[in-house]
């Protein structure tokens, strides 16, 4: 029967000094798997094996990882896919503080999402039943509001793992646009002057990793560059009412 | 504001920087067979004194925007976590490394207004 070698990241702060890969030989299953069910395969085998997974489904977005170098949702990652020379690569989520094997510390990462406060802030009176909207402006919120904060954006974003305490990062920034495109949200000015310095939007350089990677089809990258577009048009309306 | 200033200054100067290079491409598509003396006379004219003066400047400022954010992007004590004891001076390496482009700076645009002017 045919082999596949699994290259796993493992890392124990109890135990280990410093983090190492090792490789465990697995039978090739007869039909294709995802990533996650090859790990429970591998859990079978050495419980110690630590990683985050909920849904299975591609919907938690706890099993984030970096698969052979990319990263991606264990659970909607077809073995077959990524598998080269049967052979597979698994890591944590690149940038951030590694707990244990696969599992991350995504205090930074949820630290950013808190700052851009992803709630809709309006103060006028309560209508009896729900604040409603256009189904135009609805539409304007498609493929922002999708995310599931699975964080492989952020994480395979460099200007992320230098600045995650400065800059927000794609999967934060994408959530911000959700909220500034809003029509009910009335805190328009106040979320821009919030990401007008220049680190928390501006970092960005376009490198387009985290579109690259999202499993979930979303274009972060769009709404980075809404938002400095809202951000040069508040500049300019200033300029125009100060002159 | 400021992010979005610097973002576009950024912007903006380099399109300044490419109407100096089309203003200097022009004089060697105009003139065959440069010589000295035109070349002096060309960088004597007033409008090319100021225009290589802005020019010049520009370059500096421009150059310092993106040398600033290379060194808060490398220079930082996360960037620098590899090597501990290099992460416990990174601030102090950055304001260093910042310093030395700032005094740098002034020394190049000094000296380049001093050569085009006098």
């Amino acid at each position: 029967m045919q082999k596949i070698e699994v290259n796993l990241y493992r890392y124990n702060p109890e135990k280990d000094r410093f983090p190492y890969m090792m490789s465990y030989s697995l039978d090739k299953p007869k039909k294709d798997i995802m990533v996650l069910d090859l790990l429970n395969m591998l859990k079978e085998e050495d419980e110690s094996i630590s990683y985050r997974r909920s849904c299975r489904e591609g919907v938690c977005g706890s099993d984030g990882m970096n698969i052979n170098g990319k990263n991606g949702l264990a659970c909607i990652t077809p073995l077959s896919s990524v598998i080269k020379k049967n052979k597979i690569e698994l890591r944590p989520l690149p940038g951030l503080p590694v707990i244990r094997d696969l599992v991350v510390d995504m205090t930074e990462f949820y630290a950013q999402y808190e700052k851009i406060k992803p709630f809709l802030q309006n103060d006028t009176e309560a209508p009896l039943q729900e604040r409603l909207q256009s189904p135009e402006d609805r539409n304007k919120l498609d493929g922002f509001y999708e995310c599931i904060l699975c964080a492989c954006c952020s994480t395979s974003c460099p200007s992320f793992w230098w600045n995650p305490d400065k800059f927000v990062g794609p999967a934060a920034l994408l959530q911000a646009y959700r909220f500034l495109a809003d029509s009910r949200d009335l805190k328009t000015a106040e979320r821009l002057d919030d990401l007008s310095d220049p680190f928390s939007v501006y970092r960005c350089h376009g490198i387009m990793n985290c579109v690259s990677v999202c499993p979930k089809g979303l274009n972060p990258n769009e709404a980075i560059g809404e938002i400095k577009d809202m951000l040069l048009k508040k500049k300019k309306n200033i300029i125009v009412s100060d002159g | 504001m400021i992010g979005s200033r610097l973002w576009l200054f950024q912007r903006i100067s380099s399109l300044f920087l490419l109407v100096y290079i089309i203003y200097i491409a022009l004089f060697f598509v105009n003139n065959n067979n440069i010589s000295y003396f035109d070349w002096t006379l060309f960088f004597l004219s007033f409008e090319t004194r100021v225009l290589t003066s802005i020019f010049f400047i520009i370059v500096l400022v421009h150059g310092f925007i993106g040398l600033w954010t290379v060194g808060t992007d490398y220079l930082t004590p996360r960037t620098l976590g590899l090597y501990s004891s290099f992460a416990n001076i990174a601030d102090s390496l950055r304001k260093i490394y910042q310093a030395f482009f700032v005094l740098l700076g002034l020394f190049c645009s000094i000296s380049i207004i001093y050569l085009i002017w006098s």
